[in-house]
């Protein structure tokens, strides 16, 4: 493998060399918090963040986002395409959940036979991720719990590790080591940098303090749809989204039609949504076949811990913790995913006592 | 690949008013390019998402039989924004057309059995699909007998009625039509589809029966065929939910792990009894 260091004022350096051919994209700071944007100035970067609010998701699949535009005619209609997939995006920057999250994506999307998603899959195809590990994780982080780790560069193309002064570079993938190739004023590593980095791998996969059975979850769950549980970890939710709408592995989304009235022209667009809205299910009868908020707060974990394994073999968590930063309500769902590991057990130790 | 949301772009032909009090039409439509037409290649019980382009796009069962060719059609009750969209449109105008989506009634698994078509309401569409197909000349000679129970509240709710006459006068179809209560001039059944199918005790050696229509229909039916010896794998339903894309993408009508989009939207009873009670 390639190793390489680059010094942390050459960050605009690198930009400069991918700026005209990519969209590129970083963390940067924002009204107090770490959001991806495309980057004008590379002085803007931010890379020692913890991790970023918004999930980079909305980069490849942004909060609203056009289909195909139309022109209405008297009595026709001419259909636009998009006609942008082939533009080419880089990453800058992004963390090893967020970029196992843009893989889960990706096997969603090209699931069930002919209908693939292909407005997401260019897009995924067309991009270069620089990642970074973290040095370290936000006490909500759990992704050791989930298959992930810290310094996963497995889903990456070039993968960085913040060594103090400079950062290691590693070309991971082909593209990787093309983009590496391209960066031709690197110097190249020593084996300290490389020891160095594996120190820091390790000394971050130790600061984990969770420590989830999630083969325990995933066969609890299988059982428990109508178990008590789901009372108690509904309670406090208030049912207001966001831990769905900033989850990087939450696929779900609204389409409408905006239409310019006076210019007879518009455009459908997709809307992310949430299933922990009730009026994602509702039909035009009336009936709604998840019209509770238990109905609701279980198929979100449902789908992460049971489903996505029962469909995909995967996990549709990558252990992010967003969801427990930014509920309102605190609900934490590595004590909910507590509760779903203690299921079996509860009942076991009631019977010895008896 | 393509940009599986864009539709293929069709005409409306006709339009049926279906129903005396007028919320229910049927809609003909032609495609604009014979190869899209083509590429819609569909079996009975497969549904499409139309659109009125600019008001919306939503799921609808199709209601014509791939034996109907030329054309494409479907029932559509005015509901909400773009159902009433669609009743508001005429002749010539422009409606977009994805699919066909989901997979339809298992018209392969059902060869060289006896059928049964039980219907209530509105929910005949792509039962009136499946008969047609089942009856065409190409297909009549690989099932067994054919027997279709339908029910409506009332004379003026009942559907097709031009396709219902010509299949009363064939001799290798029973038709059974039934209605909640007396009215003047019916002098067919009377009353609820349940206690009519226990009158008609279709039998359920080598057969294959299609329930669909409101939920209380189907419980108190299939209650009834269950007294008469018909196992869940024999029964099939086409379930309804709120879609948006119709392709497996958007994720709101999952039951469970299934997606009725493309997982269904017909399941057996014994499939449905082995997901969640939550559809």
């Amino acid at each position: 493998m390639e190793q390489k260091i680059l010094k942390k004022e050459d960050i605009g350096k690198l930009y400069n060399e991918f700026s005209s051919e990519y969209k590129f994209y970083a963390p940067i700071k924002q009204k107090g918090n770490i959001v991806f944007e495309r980057i004008e100035n590379p002085d803007d970067i931010v890379l020692d963040y913890l991790n970023s609010r918004i999930p980079p998701k909305s980069i490849l699949f942004p909060q609203m986002e056009v289909l195909f535009e139309y022109k209405l005619d008297d009595k026709d209609v001419e259909i636009t395409d998009r006609q942008d997939l082939d533009e080419k995006f880089m990453i800058f920057g992004i963390r090893p959940c967020d970029a196992y999250s843009y893989e889960l994506f990706a096997n969603f999307f090209s699931f069930h036979g002919n209908w693939k998603d292909e407005i997401y899959l260019k897009k995924k195809e067309n991009t270069t991720l620089i990642g970074i590990g973290c040095n370290t994780p936000r006490s909500t982080c759990f992704c050791t719990s989930v298959g992930g780790h810290p310094f996963n560069k497995e889903n990456m193309d070039v993968f960085l590790t913040d060594l103090g002064e400079t950062y290691l570079v590693e070309a991971i993938s082909d593209k990787g080591k093309e983009i590496v190739k391209k960066l031709s004023w690197l110097s190249d590593a020593a084996d300290k940098d490389v020891k160095k980095s594996e120190e820091l791998a390790k000394k971050a996969e130790e600061s984990f303090v969770t420590q989830i059975d999630v083969d325990t979850i995933v066969k609890n769950l299988e059982k428990s749809f109508d178990h008590p549980v789901w009372d108690e970890i509904s309670e406090v939710c208030i049912g207001c989204g966001s831990c769905s709408y900033l989850c990087p592995t939450c696929t779900c989304f609204d389409v409408i039609d905006e239409t310019d009235q006076y210019n007879n022209k518009g455009r459908r667009v997709r809307i992310w949504d949430t299933c922990q809205s009730c009026l994602y299910t509702l039909e035009t009868s009336g009936h709604n076949p998840r019209d509770t908020k238990i109905q609701r707060c279980r198929n979100r974990i449902m789908h992460k811990f049971s489903y996505y394994p029962a469909n995909y073999d995967l996990l549709g968590c990558v252990g992010c913790g967003r969801c427990i930063m930014v509920c309102p309500a605190n609900n934490d769902l590595r004590d909910h995913l507590a509760k779903i590991e203690k299921i079996g057990k509860e009942e076991k130790e009631e019977k010895a006592v008896v | 690949m393509s940009n599986p949301y864009i539709p293929y772009l069709t005409r409306v032909k006709s339009i049926v008013t279906e129903n005396k009090v007028n919320d229910i039409k049927t809609v003909e439509l032609e495609f604009k390019n014979e190869e899209d037409y083509k590429k819609f290649d569909y079996i009975p019980g497969q549904f499409a998402e139309i659109s009125i382009i600019g008001k919306g796009e939503c799921p609808i069962g199709i209601a014509s039989s791939p034996t109907e060719e030329g054309t494409i059609k479907f029932t559509i009750k005015k509901m909400g924004t773009v159902t009433s969209a669609f009743h508001a449109s005429e002749l010539g105008d422009i409606v977009g057309v994805r699919g066909p989506c989901g997979n339809g009634w298992p018209i392969e698994e059902m060869k060289g059995k006896n059928i049964v078509v039980i219907g209530g309401g509105f929910a005949f569409s792509t039962l009136r699909s499946l008969v047609l197909y089942l009856l065409d000349e190409k297909h009549r000679k690989d099932y067994g007998d054919i027997t279709v129970i339908y029910g409506n509240r009332d004379p003026g709710e009942v559907l097709y009625k031009d396709v219902l006459d010509e299949w009363k006068k064939r001799d290798d179809i029973k038709v059974v039509l039934t209605i909640d209560r007396e009215a003047e001039g019916w002098t067919e059944e009377v009353g609820f589809v349940a206690p009519i199918v226990k009158k008609v005790a279709p039998s359920p050696d080598n057969a294959i029966a299609v329930v669909c229509g409101p939920p209380i229909m189907i419980k108190t039916t299939i209650a009834v065929m269950e007294e008469l010896n018909w196992g869940p794998e024999a029964i099939l339903n086409s379930l309804e939910a709120r879609m948006k894309c119709g392709i497996g993408k958007c994720g709101r009508c999952n039951i469970g792990n299934k997606f009725i989009c493309t997982d269904g939207p017909v399941f057996s009873l014994a499939e449905l009894k082995e997901l969640p009670d939550e559809y």
